[in-house]
């Protein structure tokens, strides 16, 4: 079991993740299992960006949280030397909440959908007039 | 027959192409992963400045996540909520009319069985009073304004469930809870002038989303006080308002995506005037 084994494993996983998510939105007519098919896809990439801002360090790395207060300037080496990278997931905080709000937009539009039309099948939505 | 194999193959290959150039894109080629040791310099120079009294544009915030969320990259972060304001916006006017129709107690009172009930009435304190710490701990620990509203917006998830619709709406209306979310959007607002303010009652002036003093606009919220008490400086006061307007902006949304059926397609099979 060596960290690189582990790690391509998770990152395999993931690629499986994404490929089984997009075949959802893509291929299935339901609305609703495209929008679940776009959360596990939006999960998995949320995922995958902090992955990126992932480090490998001995023994551990550590979260970007000092923990001195004030820090002097050692504490501050320390930090730079094993935290991990904070940007990805500044970025997937927010992205996480926005995509909670744009799913619930989403089901908003197909609950409206089904009950004005009385149906959430892409097919049939397509052929609708008027 | 021909045409839905044709429809797979092309469906098939355009997933392939897309894991397959996301995959090269991420991790630079397509080869073992392995994390490197080093972050990238973009992240050192983030990781160096967010807690160093040496450095002139510190933002002083021991959380290096919170310190680029509403510091660093405040401008981005407000485009972001503003993202899920018209979001919520949308979902609103879609449902427009549906806060007035929430109906009232069934006649078996509504909702689960007693012991359903009494454990969601201790479980809605706890999971409301994490969500809070989570919120003003945002400057101190992971977590942070959003992370907060999301999780207290659980809360009325379960209420909905065990007690009922009509539960809720009583105690917060759709319209108490677009009030609170707008509110917490105008401390947002606010928050953004501050330093601002008290630089010009003093007769100075700062930056727009300025947080700690910068050069030339020597003003600022304090950051720390003494040797362990932080403050924060603006990034609490972002974190509190940001959990407002998530929280009350998801009871609203909650609200109306649970109104039954019979009401909800009277009002929109019955159109506008």
């Amino acid at each position: 079991m060596t960290p690189v084994f582990l790690f391509n494993v998770v990152m395999l996983s993931m690629i499986i993740n994404v490929g089984l998510s997009l075949y959802g939105i893509f291929a299935r007519p339901s609305l609703v299992k495209k929008i679940i098919a776009l959360t596990i896809f939006s999960d998995t990439v949320n995922l995958l960006a902090v992955l990126i801002g992932f480090r490998y360090a001995e023994p551990n790395p550590i979260p970007p949280v000092l923990v001195s207060i004030p820090p002097r300037p050692e504490d501050v080496e320390l930090f730079v030397a094993k935290a991990v990278d904070p940007v990805p997931q500044a970025l997937v905080l927010t992205a996480i909440v926005i995509g909670l709000a744009v799913t619930l937009f989403l089901i908003f539009i197909t609950t409206q959908i089904y009950r004005i039309y009385g149906t959430t099948d892409v097919r049939k939505i397509a052929k609708l007039r008027g | 027959m021909m045409r839905s194999y044709l429809h797979l193959v092309v469906i098939t290959s355009l997933v392939l192409l897309t894991i397959g150039l996301g995959t090269a894109f991420t991790v630079g080629g397509i080869s073992l992963y392995m994390p490197p040791l080093e972050v990238r310099s973009l992240a050192k120079i983030y990781l160096n400045t967010t807690f160093n009294t040496n450095f002139a544009l510190s933002p002083l915030s021991p959380e290096a996540v919170t310190a680029i969320v509403w510091d660093y990259r405040g401008l981005d972060t407000l485009f972001e909520t503003s993202v899920m304001f018209l979001a919520i916006v949308g979902a609103l006017m879609i449902f427009r009319g549906l806060g007035e129709r929430v109906p009232g107690p069934g006649s078996g009172g509504g909702g689960l069985s007693l012991i359903v009930k009494t454990v969601t009435r201790l479980t809605t304190i706890m999971i409301v009073a994490v969500g809070i710490s989570i919120a003003f701990h945002g400057h101190l620990t992971p977590g942070g304004g959003f992370q907060g509203g999301a999780t207290i917006a659980v809360a009325p998830m379960l209420m909905i469930i065990a007690f009922s619709v009509h539960f809720l709406a009583q105690r917060v209306p759709v319209k108490r809870a677009v009030l609170l979310r707008s509110a917490g959007l105008a401390a947002i607002a606010v928050t953004t002038y501050l330093v601002l303010l008290v630089a010009l009652t003093r007769g100075g002036y700062a930056y727009i989303f300025q947080n700690q003093p910068k050069v030339g606009a020597p003003y600022g919220i304090p950051s720390y006080v003494g040797d362990a008490t932080v403050l924060g400086g603006t990034l609490l006061l972002f974190n509190v308002a940001e959990m407002f307007a998530v929280a009350f902006g998801f009871v609203a949304l909650l609200i109306l995506i649970t109104v039954p059926e019979a009401p909800a397609k009277e009002v929109v099979l019955k159109g506008e005037d």
